[in-house]
């Protein structure tokens, strides 16, 4: 299978946009594009796990949901972090930093000798 | 985490939904248009994602449900007669149910009404669980002298009294008691005092309490009772107190008035009759008291020896609500068991009802499949449906047990503690559970005849082929409502056989006279003014002379106790010839004081010897007749004429003669003992009779002969107060609870029958709708139309035997409550319960005949051909 754009890991969805919304407030659409563009197009956001997975972090609470007009001046619902959202990223992103680490010492395990 | 942002999310959700739809409509347009502005291909699918979004807040479930239950409620109001059907069978059951519930929670285990309830204890004279008696006044001044257990400790002596109110002199139930009596209950005055320690010491001043509704009525109320003073028994008391309103009974009791018991120095161990009532100290145990009491047993037991031999009879201490409600356990735990039965075949009806409804709503439902509404959602449909359903059957329920609580009385009027029954809110409670463990046993059939194939529905749902046979699995479900129904049949129908097996040997039971003209006056001497032995035999002497000479009676005598269930004493007696082995308990048998003219006035033959002479009273040697029971059981195989006994434990008294036997009359009730042994009145000298029963064979009818009778003994003492007694209706009266019992238990069985037959019925028409195809083509094929018929009964026949095999099992387990409400009949009766299975038999066969009439007049042509319609 080779495609250049792949979907996103599972369970990732989550920290990416809470890592986009970090950056500042944007709209469902900006979040999209701010991921696909810090994976340099690698990951490409599915658009239809974006809109329900932004409602279940509103029930938990990690984000705020409000319309503003935007800069083409035009009302968008934008999203922001809020201060347990903001601890969630904090532990989801070191949580996944010991898990890749873990697995990369994993990946680059050989046998002394060599042989298998 | 933080639930609060939740809570909001989903209430939004709930109650902002149109907003909620705009903003997200309005949300996935503009992503669509900066998609295009953009230049990347806008993505597809909005409608499936708007689903996502929707499932993703949360309350899809409950919003489901709403909708269900709309949907359920315009369903239900569709079909009429199905939801008043399943309603009414429900909810009477449900209701039933409940009632007993309550009954069972306020007769069975609800505290009693007094402080510190737990720690009450009634004390018995007991030498084996079963052999429980009362206590005597030996008992009791040795446990108020050495008991180390209880806090408080009194006693009561029931009696009856004549006491004079404001209406004149009238009968009521009065308990004697001592001061420890009312404080060991803590019970309190609303007026005046309690009788105080001071009080009941004999000699001292005699005062009485009253109950509320007493000075009420005859005292000229609460306030101006205190003070007052009343005859009782002729005596004068003092009241010097009334008891706080609503206290109808103490410990069980239901007395009017409670005057004050002075106990005097005994004599001998006896006479018995009291009942002892203790309040634990706190942190003491029953065991302890138990201990604390046995000790005081075992002392006093050499003191008294000579009057009293039974050594293993130990005071013991009961849980006053075990005391009180202990009898009526078996009565109440038959009533629950039949309730219960009820309650599962009107589950397992309406189970029925559902499943053959929802098999004619199959199109319905298959429609609404092929539009796209998952598996999952029909099945919620479908239990949505049946706890709605059941859900009002509930409401239904809890009305109509408010209702029956206040029949309760009347169905069993001698339960204990009947006051106390009233709604509860423990009852909605059990009503709500009752209702949803109905909604989901009636759930399952129907779901899981929907999606175990055969129905094109399942074939729409699970593409299995929609012309095979119904399927293993929902053919299962069937049968086990079958069998279920007829399980549960058979256990009311033995149930109510037995009783009415029972009832009829007791209205066959020959009371050993002919009751019709025979009258009875109850006559209580005031001991003040009959306070010499030659005064009250002089009484009853003129007393019995005068009503013999009065017109239209035919004979006249005096009776200590009354048949077929008052023995008005019971006494201990030891055969010289035959004695019991020391130290263990004497024989017993109901002792009466009688008149020559009793045996005459009641029509008892006298079968071998003489009856008393009116020299027999006054003779040195004292003698008894017996009764023809009492003689077989002592002396089988020889005349007790002449034999001699020790008559209440007596030895160094001069011993009784037997000098004669006479026809059987029952005095421990209908289905008792007819042992009896009669004593001449005024034989005892120590004991003089102030109570006897004026006895009189008539042939003018009872209010002539009462009114006779009364003016004749107004003439020799106006104060005397009789209670009358017609002995045709004493016996009827006697028959009044087996006969309440068996209407009870009977009127479930027959509703039990019935509701199992049309379950049956319902079931098999619709089995053979279900099959009419395969009994089509069975027709088609040469099968004799007879032969379906029979294919038809003979599944339901089957049925009925496992069902049956099921219920013979259930009704084991129903003979523990039933074994005591029985006479002459064991609960394992053979014939009974080979009728009761006849019975299911033949209602399996009548209920299946006309659904296999059906089955042999299918027209294959017509089954076959519609299978190109739609």
């Amino acid at each position: 299978m080779a495609t250049d754009r792949n979907d996103l890991l599972p369970g990732t969805l989550e920290l990416l946009v809470l890592k986009a919304l970090s950056l500042e407030p944007m709209h469902g659409w900006g979040i999209g594009q701010r991921i696909d563009q810090l994976s340099k197009d690698v990951f490409r956001v599915p658009q239809g796990s974006l809109y329900p997975g932004l409602q279940r972090m509103l029930r938990k609470g990690w984000i705020r949901a409000e319309w503003r007009t935007s800069a083409h001046n035009r009302r968008a619902r934008y999203y922001r972090l809020t201060r347990a959202g903001r601890r969630q990223l904090e532990t989801e992103a070191s949580d996944w930093r010991r898990a890749s680490e873990t697995i990369n010492a994993i990946l680059r395990f050989r046998l002394a000798d060599g042989d298998v | 985490m933080n639930p609060i942002p939740d809570i909001m999310e989903r209430l939004k959700a709930l109650f902002l939904r149109d907003r909620l739809e705009r903003e997200l409509e309005e949300e996935l347009r503009h992503h669509r248009e900066l998609d295009e502005a953009a230049g990347i291909s806008p993505f597809g699918r909005v409608e499936e994602i708007k689903e996502e979004v929707r499932d993703a807040r949360g309350v899809r479930p409950l919003e489901e449900l709403i909708a269900d239950t709309r949907y359920a409620l315009r369903a239900l109001r569709r079909s009429v007669g199905f939801t008043l059907t399943v309603v009414a069978t429900l909810g009477l059951g449900i209701g039933a149910a409940t009632a007993v519930f309550i009954v069972v929670n306020r007769i069975l285990l609800a505290e009693l009404p007094y402080p510190d309830a737990e720690r009450l204890v009634r004390i018995y004279q007991q030498s084996t669980p079963a052999n429980r008696g009362t206590i005597s006044v030996v008992d009791i001044l040795a446990i108020r002298d050495q008991q180390r257990s209880f806090d408080a400790f009194g006693a009561l002596r029931p009696a009856s009294v004549s006491v004079t109110g404001a209406g004149g002199p009238e009968r009521v139930v009065a308990g004697r008691v001592t001061a420890g009596f009312f404080r060991a209950l803590g019970v309190r005055a609303s007026h005046g005092r309690l009788i105080e320690p001071t009080d009941d010491s004999p000699g001292a001043p005699r005062v009485v309490v009253v109950s509320h509704a007493f000075a009420e009525r005859a005292l000229g109320g609460a306030t101006a009772a205190v003070g007052k003073v009343v005859p009782i028994e002729g005596v004068s008391h003092t009241v010097v107190g009334v008891l706080e309103p609503g206290r109808n009974d103490l410990a069980g009791f239901p007395a009017v008035v409670w005057p004050v018991l002075q106990l005097a120095t005994p004599g001998r161990r006896g006479p018995f009759g009291y009942r002892g009532i203790a309040r634990l100290k706190a942190g003491v145990t029953l065991a302890q008291a138990t201990r604390d009491l046995a000790e005081i047993s075992v002392r006093i037991f050499p003191l008294w020896a000579a009057g009293f031999q039974d050594r293993k009879a130990r005071l013991t201490p009961v849980p006053l609500l075990e005391a009180i409600v202990g009898p009526a356990t078996g009565q109440i735990g038959l009533f629950a068991g039949a309730v219960g039965l009820v309650l599962l075949l009107a589950i397992a009806n309406v189970a029925t009802l559902a499943l053959v409804r929802t098999s004619a709503r199959e199109h319905e439902l298959s429609v609404r499949a092929a539009l796209g509404a998952g598996r999952r959602r029909l099945a919620w449909l479908i239990v949505t449906e049946c706890l709605t359903l059941t859900a009002i059957a509930g409401a239904v329920g809890v009305t109509s047990a408010a209702v029956a609580l206040k029949g309760v009385g009347g169905v069993a009027p001698g339960l204990p503690r009947l006051r106390e029954v009233a709604f509860e809110t423990s009852g909605v409670a059990f009503a709500a559970i009752a209702t949803l463990v109905a909604g989901v046993l009636v759930s399952v059939a129907p779901f899981v005849s929907l999606f175990t194939g055969g129905s094109s529905l399942a074939a729409t749902l699970g593409g299995s082929p929609a012309r095979a046979g119904p399927g293993r699995r929902a053919n299962a479900t069937r049968g086990a409502l079958v069998v279920a129904e007829f399980a549960l049949a058979l256990p009311l129908l033995i149930g109510a056989g037995l009783l009415l097996n029972s009832f009829l040997r007791l209205q066959r039971v020959d009371p050993g006279f002919d009751p019709s003209g025979v009258y009875s006056l109850a006559l209580s001497l005031p001991s003040a003014r009959y306070s010499t032995p030659a005064a009250v035999q002089g009484f009853w002497r003129r007393a019995e002379a005068r009503a013999a000479e009065t017109d239209g009676v035919i004979a006249a005598g005096l009776a200590g106790s009354l048949p077929p269930d008052n023995f008005g004493d019971v006494n201990n007696f030891d055969l010289l010839d035959k004695p019991v082995p020391a130290g263990t308990a004497q024989h017993l048998a109901p002792w009466s004081p009688v008149s020559p003219g009793f045996f005459a006035a009641m029509g008892i033959p006298l079968l071998d010897g003489r009856l008393f002479t009116p020299g027999d009273s006054a003779t040195a040697r004292p003698v008894v007749v017996v009764s023809r029971a009492w003689a077989a059981t002592y002396y089988p195989n020889e005349s007790p004429i002449g034999k001699q006994m020790y008559s209440g434990g007596c030895t160094t008294c001069q011993p009784t003669t037997v000098i004669g036997v006479v026809g059987d009359v029952p005095y421990r009730g209908l289905a008792g003992e007819a042992d009896a042994v009669y004593a001449p009145v005024g034989a005892d000298s120590q004991d003089v009779d102030l109570s006897l029963n004026l006895v009189v064979r008539s042939r003018i009818g009872a209010a002539a002969t009462f009114r006779a009778l009364r003016s004749a003994l107004g003439a020799l003492d106006p104060q005397v107060a009789p209670v009358e007694v017609v002995m045709s209706e004493r016996l009827r009266a006697a028959l009044g609870d087996p006969r309440r019992w068996t209407a009870v238990v009977g009127a479930f069985a027959a509703a039990g029958v019935l509701l199992a037959a049309l379950g049956i019925f319902g079931l098999m028409s619709y089995v053979v709708r279900q099959r009419q195809r395969e009994m089509g083509v069975r027709l088609a094929l040469g099968a004799a139309p007879g032969s379906l018929t029979r294919l038809v009964v003979g599944r339901g026949l089957r049925y009925a035997g496992f069902g049956s095999a099921i219920g013979l099992a259930l009704s084991a387990l129903e003979s523990r409550w039933l074994g005591t409400l029985l006479y002459g009949v064991r609960a394992a009766d053979p014939a009974t319960i080979a009728l009761a299975v006849a019975v299911v038999m033949a209602i399996a066969v009548l209920s299946c005949w006309i659904p296999g009439l059906k089955a042999a007049r299918i027209k294959p042509v017509e089954v076959l051909g519609g299978e190109r319609g739609p």
